[in-house]
């Protein structure tokens, strides 16, 4: 046991063998192990359980799909998504041209246009062409697309074509092209109509975009100058049927005014500003009935519209009108919109019907106080603004409607209700708006460098074409916000990583990239309407992921805490372990070499 | 002619749909307001500001709307709420002086802070989602942590004790939420012209709530139709009751103080609300029933209510109404401008002096115990002067008696012993046969849900007090679930105390216009009384508690753990020999104590007797300095990496 007490009396049992035996550099017996066993075995018994107490403190994280969320915003990033799209130009009227050779001039200049460069949302085209010469006779393109609809050489007469109205016509080429399967994206037909030149005077080339997805150009001596023609027929492809006829720097193709569970609240409001002059009510149940529904049907594969309305009083602008004689009227302008919606006395906001995350887009009409009125806007070149009303992207419209008579009459205040002509009006200027918080443009001729195109207003607010442009825009703004949501996500993660992460929103993210994957190959085969849905679960998903309440809540056990709470018991014991080995190992390895020195001077000896 | 009478019923039959259909239509969505003021025996003033907004049965009702706040007809249709009552409240009702027998007081009188009642028109089993759902709506609407009523343990399902009878009902209510104008501006936004106009102008926020008392009261129930296909109707009544200090210039202390809108709100009416179909202010006198007033009919007799020797007023009433206890005025303020604000003014000229009809029975309520660990809870209900001459006594068994309810919620940290009720009448124990009519008790859960009490008493008609008490224990809540002035104590809620034999209404002798606030006052509505809330401490750990426990703890493992391993470790003869060999080389102790004191206080070193040259060894010392500098240096650069890094 005492394996130093022989140093007591070393020279008692040495003393004969070696006589120069030095007790301090020297032992003769062999150093014992049974200290340092015990402090080198205590020592990693506690390295052996630093695992287990780390597992114990360790917080639960559930798995995210690292890789997967950044391979799903690199693809989103590098190849946008692009839908399938049929184009198919007829040219009726045309004597020497070969289909082919007309294809190929289409696809040159729709390449110019697009310049090469896909946007996301935007078509993925092939191109057919039909050439019908004056004798009826067709040639045609070999289709690539064998679902791809033919048309039926000989139905377009190239004299009797484009008499009449323009919505007939449109309704004629329906029937003409209605043999198409939609199998693999939407067509888009242009028909060129070469008229003979009857009464000897140059006629004006005419180009009408109808409700459906069909445009057709009129006109006479085409023949002669097919290249321009050439050029306004892929014009029509590339600027009406692929990016709905909106200039592409106006409102940018991020701004979707849908809420992220897919349902959009249009919220109607009556301001009377001070119903001292005059009150004024409208029959909106009705408007809602006749004029709403159309739209609100018409967009539902979009989004889930629900409109709600309400009358409101004492709401006095916040914006500062000034009296304008020549007008004989008050004038406010451009500059003073952003002062003119009085978040303070307009309490617009009070929608508990919608929940969640839908969005609420505020359609004002605002009635001026008699001190007001009539209250003109001013555009910025002089003008007055025939509308009388604005837009805020992503809030909504205001529109001023001034009294017929803005002399108070009598000292009561009047009541009235507004007229049905008139709430037709402002339901018009309203879809206009609407219009254009998507995107689109409100007027009925789009102008473009080459000439310009009538298009036929649909009765429901958007023609077919357009809901194509919205909901290929649609998806391909879901999947971007789905992207970038996920990606904050899971840089958020990986920034705390004491967070605790529960396993929904793992799932979440797992169903969210599902989903988002699905809607990719949705639309490559071009399911329009599969693929918005899809994407929007993927949104929503991918919203209820990062909005999750359990990574709201301060849920997050930090370091230091964990170090203040372990250090007490540790860092002492730790350290009187670790000094003891270290301890013992030294005094080992002395004892030893003394013992080895005196092994040596034995050997020598 | 058969023939063509059945050719017209259809037609009939469809014209007079159409004329349903078009007075379906054409009932719109109304709004009142009206503003009543009464003086009070104790010198104050009571205005009672009331506003109703009818919605017709509809089917667009939460989609479009007119006047109906769209927020509430939302709620409505959304969580399906039959009936609902929310009030926000500051001060306690004096149920002595203000009253305790009239509509007013039995509708207005409510407990302090904020009181929630629903009744829901879901299947049972949804009950509970949908109140927890309303509560969050609420609290979002009004600005108040009304969200804190969603937990179980926060609220009751009363049965019968609260006087409607219903088992889709939720009482719940938080005595400790503070009112102030951030709920009365949300409040304000339901009525159609807020505060911009009409009587709710006169509600200027310094003087509203310079009151002794301010409750903000919203109460909305729906009117079935009746219809088939047709939606429910809404109507929406906000009411807010304040009780204010007229300031009084007079000396003699026994004269009513005389008050002028303007002087009691600082503001004055310019004019009603458009919106409104009616808009009054009526004054009640309480304690002057005409006297000697046979008819009322001559100019000079009506002259006389309002303009004689003991008060008169600054505007000349357009209708004077008696009912049983006192006079009403009528004021329309339609006519009032801009040019000719309406300012009501009652100025007293004698001494005047009247009593308020009180309750049968005048409840308090407050602790018994001392210390942390137990203590009861006790009710006494006294006997009000006014106690003989009121109706609504009802014989029993050829006994006079008074029905009493009480409702009280207990909070579960409350362990109520419900077998230690004990019921005292007249000082003397009765046993509950005797006077304990009915009683439901659901025990509460622990963190889980309330406990609930409710009781029918049945009291001889000549009792002068009686008193209820029941003991309870304190519990212990988990650490989590302190609030953050948790040393302040825990509210109990107010009880209840309500009397079913008796039913407060006014009845004015003359047939009234259908004003909805004299409508309202006119309908029988049970005597109700709150009680106080009461204020319980209870143990409060130390806060930090757990990190001095685990230092604590940690610090003995470490000594136990450090010592045993020395114990293992050490060489005890060893070093004994080792001192041994030590004090035989020195020259004792304290010589060398003093050798090395001197040589420190010299600055020198000592002279080594050693054979190694001090500078190798200085060198060697410096060398292992400057190691072990560099290896706390470097553990400190570790550390503030890797804590910074991630």
């Amino acid at each position: 046991m005492e394996e130093t007490s022989d140093r007591l009396n070393p020279t008692t049992d040495t003393s004969g063998i070696a006589p120069e035996f030095d007790p301090k550099t020297m032992r003769s017996t062999k150093p014992g192990l049974k200290r340092l066993f015990i402090t080198t075995s205590v020592l990693f018994s506690f390295l052996l359980g630093v695992p287990f107490l780390w597992k114990s403190v360790e917080i639960y994280r559930s798995p995210l799909p690292f890789h997967d969320i950044d391979s799903l915003s690199d693809q989103i990033e590098s190849t946008p998504l692009q839908f399938p799209c049929n184009f198919h130009a007829v040219f009726v009227g045309f004597e020497s041209k070969d289909p082919d050779k007309l294809r190929s001039q289409i696809q040159d200049g729709i390449n110019q246009l697009t310049h090469q460069s896909s946007q996301c949302g935007s078509c993925n085209f092939s191109i057919s062409v039909t050439v019908q010469n004056q004798a009826d006779q067709c040639s045609e393109t070999l289709a690539y697309n064998p679902s791809m609809c033919s048309y039926r050489c000989g139905v377009i007469k190239r004299n009797e074509f484009g008499v009449g109205l323009d919505d007939t016509v449109d309704e004629s080429l329906n029937d003409v092209f209605s043999g198409c399967s939609e199998n693999s994206g939407k067509t888009y037909s242009v028909v060129v109509v070469n008229k003979e030149n009857a009464n000897g005077e140059d006629e004006v080339i005419k180009a009408v975009v109808g409700k459906r997805r069909h445009a057709w150009v009129v006109g006479s001596g085409l023949e002669e100058s097919y290249g321009d023609i050439v050029a306004r027929v892929s014009e029509i492809f590339v600027k009406v049927f692929m990016n709905g006829g909106r200039d592409e720097e106006s409102i940018h193709g991020e701004f979707m005014p849908v809420g992220s569970d897919g349902k959009i609240v249009l919220s109607f409001s009556l301001l009377n500003s001070n119903p001292r002059d005059w009150v004024y009510d409208w029959d909106f149940q009705r408007i809602d009935d006749a004029l709403l529904a159309p739209v609100t049907k018409a967009l539902a594969p979009i989004a889930n519209i629900s409109v709600e309305s309400q009358v409101l009083y004492h709401t006095p602008k916040s914006s500062f009108s000034s009296w304008d004689e020549k007008l004989q009227s008050y004038i406010f302008r451009t500059s003073d919109l952003p002062f003119f919606v009085n978040s303070n006395e307009w309490h617009l906001d009070t929608s508990a019907g919608a929940s969640g995350r839908s969005k609420i887009l505020q359609f004002v009409v605002y009635i001026p106080s008699g001190k007001e009125c009539p209250l003109l806007l001013q555009l910025p070149n002089g003008e007055i603004s025939k509308t009388n009303g604005f837009i805020s992207p992503m809030w909504g419209g205001v529109i001023v409607w001034n009294p017929e008579n803005c002399d108070k009459d009598s000292e009561s205040p009047s009541r009235n209700t507004i007229s049905p002509q008139d709430l037709e009006q402002i339901v018009e200027i309203f879809l206009g708006q609407f219009r254009q918080l998507f995107g689109f443009k409100s007027e009925a001729i789009y102008t473009s460098g080459l000439g310009t195109y009538k298009i036929l207003p649909s009765e429901r607010g958007f023609t077919e074409w357009e809901l194509d442009v919205l909901s290929r825009k649609h998806t391909c703004f879901n999947l971007h916000s789905c992207s970038t949501t996920l990606g904050s996500l899971s840089r958020l993660v990986r920034s705390l990583p004491r967070m605790i992460i529960k396993d929904e929103i793992g799932e979440q993210v797992k169903y969210s990239l599902k989903a988002a994957k699905l809607a990719q190959s949705n639309a490559s085969l071009g399911g329009y309407s599969s693929s918005a849905s899809s994407s929007r679960e993927a949104r929503s998903l991918a919203e209820n992921a990062f909005f999750h309440p359990s990574i709201m809540s301060v849920s997050y056990f930090s370091y230091e805490h964990c170090f203040a709470v372990y250090s007490p018991f540790f860092l002492p014991v730790v350290a009187h372990i670790v000094f003891a080995a270290l301890r013992e190992w030294k005094g080992y390895r002395q004892e030893k070499a003394k013992y080895l020195t005196w092994l040596t001077r034995k050997k020598t000896a | 002619m058969a023939s063509l009478v059945r050719s017209w019923i259809p037609l009939l039959i469809l014209q007079s749909f159409l004329v349903a259909v078009a007075f379906g239509s054409k009932e719109a969505e109304q709004f009142s307001e009206a503003l009543l003021l009464k003086p009070l025996p104790d010198r104050k003033v009571l205005a009672h500001f009331h506003f109703e907004n009818r919605a017709p049965p509809s089917n667009s009702h939460g989609r479009h709307h007119h006047l109906f706040p769209k927020a509430i007809s939302q709620l409505v249709q959304k969580f399906r709420v039959k009936e609902m009552e929310l009030s926000f409240t500051q001060g306690r009702w004096n149920h002595e002086h203000w009253g305790g027998f009239d509509p007013l007081s039995s509708m207005n009188a409510k407990p302090v802070g904020v009181e929630l009642w629903a009744v829901f028109d879901v299947p049972q089993s949804q009950v509970d989602t949908s109140w927890k759902n309303l509560t969050h709506a609420l609290s979002g609407l009004f600005c108040a942590s009304i969200n804190f009523l969603e937990s179980s343990t926060s609220y009751a399902a009363p049965t019968w004790g609260f006087g409607t009878n219903s088992d889709k009902l939720r009482y719940g209510s938080l005595p400790r939420e503070a009112v102030c104008t951030e709920n009365l501006t949300p409040w304000l936004k339901l009525l159609p012209c807020r505060d911009k106009d009409g009587i709710s102008a006169l509600m200027n926020r310094p003087s509203v709530y310079r009151g002794f008392y301010h409750s903000q009261r919203l109460h909305l129930s729906t009117v079935e139709s009746g219809q088939e296909g047709l939606g429910s109707g809404i109507v929406l009544e906000q009411t807010l009751t304040v009780v204010l200090q007229p300031e009084t210039t007079s000396v003699e202390t026994n004269m009513q103080p005389s008050w002028s809108l303007s002087s009691l709100f600082g503001r004055k009416v310019v004019g009603s609300c458009v919106l409104a179909k009616s808009s009054n202010v009526y004054l009640q006198l309480e304690g002057r029933l005409g006297h000697e007033s046979k008819n009322v009919d001559t100019e000079i007799e009506a002259h006389k209510l309002w303009k004689n020797a003991d008060f008169d007023l600054s505007l000349k009433p357009d209708r004077v109404l008696r009912e049983s206890s006192g006079l009403l005025f009528i004021f329309d303020i339609d006519k009032s401008s801009d040019s000719e604000p309406f300012d009501l003014g009652l100025n007293w000229k004698l001494p005047s002096k009247w009593s308020c009809q009180q309750a049968p029975l005048q409840a308090s309520r407050f602790l018994m115990g001392s210390g942390n660990e137990r203590g009861a809870i006790a009710i006494l209900l006294k006997a009000t002067e006014s106690q003989e001459k009121l109706p609504g006594r009802e014989l029993t068994d050829g006994r006079c008696t008074i029905k009493a309810n009480i409702f009280q919620i207990f909070p579960w940290y409350i362990k109520v012993y419900y077998h230690t009720l004990q019921i005292f009448v007249d000082q003397q124990q009765k046993t509950d046969s005797e006077v304990l009519k009915k009683i439901n008790v659901s025990p509460s859960t622990d963190k889980v849900s309330s406990g609930m009490l409710e009781m029918m008493l049945e009291l001889p008609c000549e009792v002068k007090s009686a008193a209820i008490s029941i003991e309870y224990d304190k519990g212990f809540l988990h650490i989590d679930e302190y609030p953050p002035d948790a040393n302040q104590g825990f509210d109990i809620p107010s009880a209840l105390i309500s009397f079913p034999s008796h039913h407060a209404s006014l009845d004015f002798q003359e047939e009234l216009s259908k004003s909805p606030l004299l409508s309202s006052f006119k309908e029988k509505s049970l005597v109700r009384s709150y009680t106080e809330v009461l204020l319980v401490p209870l143990t409060t750990p130390d806060f930090s508690m757990p990190y001095n426990v685990i230092t604590i703890t940690c610090t003995i493992f470490a000594l136990y753990f450090g010592s045993l391993l020395n114990v293992l470790r050490r060489r005890i003869g060893e070093e004994e020999r080792f001192l041994k060999s030590q004090a035989g080389k020195k020259t004792g102790g304290v010589k060398q104590l003093l050798l090395r004191l001197t040589a420190k206080i010299r600055g020198r070193p000592i002279e080594a007797p050693s054979s190694e040259s001090p500078a190798a060894e200085s060198s060697f010392l410096s060398t292992k300095l400057i190691f072990k500098i560099i290896l706390i240096a470097g553990a400190a650069a570790a550390w503030q990496y890797f804590s910074t890094d991630k």
